[in-house]
């Protein structure tokens, strides 16, 4: 058990010192969109609430980040942590209004909020700088004079660091009596209000912490790449993360961030072999979620399950996805 | 320009933009009704029948032939999509449509990119539609006013079909309880596929009719699919009255805010979503569930 936790642990921590910086940078960008990934997660895979507006947090922690670290001279991971706070504090109303609708008309909700964000960036051009976002947006040092957060290798601890915590955060959340709440709404929410819950008030509350992590990743994104655009906001991005929880194995937490690197593997592996690798992109999601239902985690733990010991039963739910 | 004829033009464009948008909405809106899903790959749809249309124009050499035959086949296709893709995940959860629908858009979109390169088409108008018509004094272009009345047209079409048809009555009881109908002997299948198809030669319709005013380019269908949900959900996803109304004012909110406050026209169509969802969660025409 214990190496379980360790191993992936070191292997983040040496990463820098034996892969090439070019690696290093790839390698950062997949734990920030893993870190996007697995705050979706705790709506998609443990509330069962398919958001398709979850690029709202993303795009609210990047202009955020962006702005704090172009304007307010804030430190690195000071900005960083304010902006993701930010974006929990509009999260609040935003769920609010969200969780009134159910199903699909949820999705829908938070696509429409995350448009109206689009356009606001896009248009409040003194602001967001419209349809150019912002540029150069610093690695501002500090706090207390560190500098190393503003190196290569120590923006990628910086990042792993978030993914971390944040993991381990989100493991003990899902694992508190709100998070068992959190999924008895997901199974059967009538049942859950008539045995004196309010499934609304947890809806909001988990609302508010996938778009907290969400909102850490956009932060992080913006010093990564140096800008912010109004596309952060896009609804393509969202299908995307979305492809990336329910590919990687939604429920797990882990498999969201597996679901991060291989999509980003996947594209730019086949962007270098073809020109039209969106085709074959589009065509394997659409074969992954016919044929494998539960996920590449889903599928990695079955294959471990039963090779170590007589498969355990996956628990069976109503709604098709397997508690882990 | 007086500013009665200023009014009545603005409100003929609003029309015709919104009848643009209702071809596109409708489709979406009954999909959803009968199978409960979200179709991401709409927008896609309405992008392919805009370029079927323009090599059919050029083809065909008649604008006639290229608006009656691209909603076939791209209906045609939705058909096939419906049969083989979406047909294995009706007993799954909706997380899985949303996937395969929003993969679907990808590889439209990749294969139109393919198909017709990146440069954007167009072609021309008919000569009978071509050129203005004056209206209180002030010229209006044909194209527009044939966009609207068309649109009126397909509205009154589309209800007489699902109000005084056996069809229409069928797909009228498969959206409010398609067991009951299986269980009448009705094959829901095939009523599923057939509004599949419907819901996408519709927006190929769309696609089609769009190509004078917007040419046909690659970002069609990224644009607009989102304007359709926003309409969707303003109208009460399922309803076809829901779809009519809510198109209307979307294309009355955008034609007008464009004049008026241009700063805010690309978000007052989100801001009006969020006004008609505060006040009623279901959306105008929506049932409860």
């Amino acid at each position: 058990m214990r190496s379980r936790v360790a191993a992936p642990l070191a292997a983040l921590a040496v990463a820098p010192w034996l892969l090439p910086a070019f690696v290093v940078t790839s390698l950062t960008e997949v734990l920030i969109l893993g870190l996007f990934a697995m705050s979706l997660d705790l709506l998609v895979g443990y509330t069962g609430l398919d958001s398709f507006g979850h690029a709202a947090a993303y795009g609210l922690g990047a202009y955020g980040a962006s702005l704090l670290l172009l304007h307010a001279g804030l430190s690195l991971p000071v900005a960083v942590l304010a902006a993701a706070a930010l974006t929990a504090l509009v999260a609040v109303p935003m769920g609010w209004i969200c969780t009134r609708a159910t199903g699909v008309s949820f999705a829908m909700l938070t696509l429409a909020f995350a448009q109206l964000l689009y356009a606001i960036a896009y248009r409040w051009q003194s602001v967001t700088g419209g349809s150019d976002g912002l540029a150069g947006v610093p690695r501002t040092p500090g706090p207390f004079g560190i500098t190393w957060f503003t190196s290569r290798a120590g923006f990628y601890y910086l990042v792993a660091a978030c993914l971390v915590l944040a993991f381990a955060f989100c493991r003990s959340f899902v694992a508190s009596p709100v998070g068992t709440t959190l999924l008895a709404i997901r199974e059967n929410e009538m049942k859950a209000d008539a045995l004196g819950y309010n499934p609304r008030a947890y809806k909001i509350a988990v609302f508010v912490v996938a778009a907290f992590f969400g909102g850490l990743a956009g932060a992080l994104y913006a010093p990564f790449a140096g800008f912010a655009s109004p596309d952060l906001f896009f609804w393509i991005l969202s299908g995307q993360v979305l492809v990336m929880v329910i590919v990687g194995g939604a429920g797990s937490l882990v498999g969201p961030v597996l679901g991060a690197a291989v999509f980003l593997l996947l594209e730019n592996y086949l962007s270098t072999l073809t020109n039209s690798w969106a085709l074959i992109l589009g065509s394997l999601f659409i074969a992954f979620v016919i044929f494998v239902p539960e996920g590449l985690w889903g599928m990695v733990r079955r294959r471990i399950a039963a090779g170590a010991r007589p498969a355990p039963p996956l628990v069976e739910t109503d709604s098709g996805r397997g508690v882990p | 320009m007086s500013f009665a004829s200023f009014l009545v033009t603005q409100a003929l464009n609003a029309l015709a933009l919104s009848a643009l948008l209702f071809f596109i909405s409708v489709g979406l809106t009954l999909i959803f009704g009968i199978m409960r899903i979200i179709n991401f790959a709409h927008g896609a749809l309405y992008m392919l029948g805009a370029y079927a249309g323009y090599s059919l124009v050029l083809s065909t050499g008649s604008y006639w032939a290229a608006l009656a035959l691209a909603p076939v086949l791209v209906g045609g296709v939705g058909v096939g999509v419906e049969r083989v893709l979406l047909r294995p995940l009706y007993r799954r959860e909706h997380g899985a449509f949303l996937l395969v629908t929003f993969g679907l858009a990808l590889v439209i979109a990749e294969a139109i990119r393919l198909g017709w390169g990146p440069t954007p088409r167009r072609f021309p108008v008919p000569p009978i539609l071509a050129g203005s018509v004056t209206i209180l004094g002030d010229p209006f272009p044909t194209y527009r006013l044939f966009l609207a009345a068309f649109g009126c047209l397909m509205v009154l079409a589309l209800w007489q079909f699902l109000e005084r048809t056996r069809l229409g009555l069928l797909v009228r009881a498969t959206a409010q309880n398609a067991e009951m109908v299986h269980a009448l002997g009705v094959n829901v299948d095939w009523i599923r596929a057939g509004v599949f198809g419907l819901g996408c030669g519709l927006a190929a319709l769309g696609g089609v009719l769009a190509v004078p005013l917007v040419t046909a380019y690659l970002g069609l269908g990224v644009s607009v699919v989102v304007e359709a949900f926003v309409i969707v959900i303003i109208g009460g996803m399922g309803s076809f009255v829901g779809s009519v109304v809510g198109s209307l004012l979307i294309g009355f909110v955008q034609t007008f805010g464009n004049f008026y406050l241009p700063d805010l026209a690309l978000a007052a169509i989100y801001l009006a979503m969020l006004a008609v969802l505060v006040l009623r969660p279901r959306g105008l025409f929506g049932h409860e569930e």
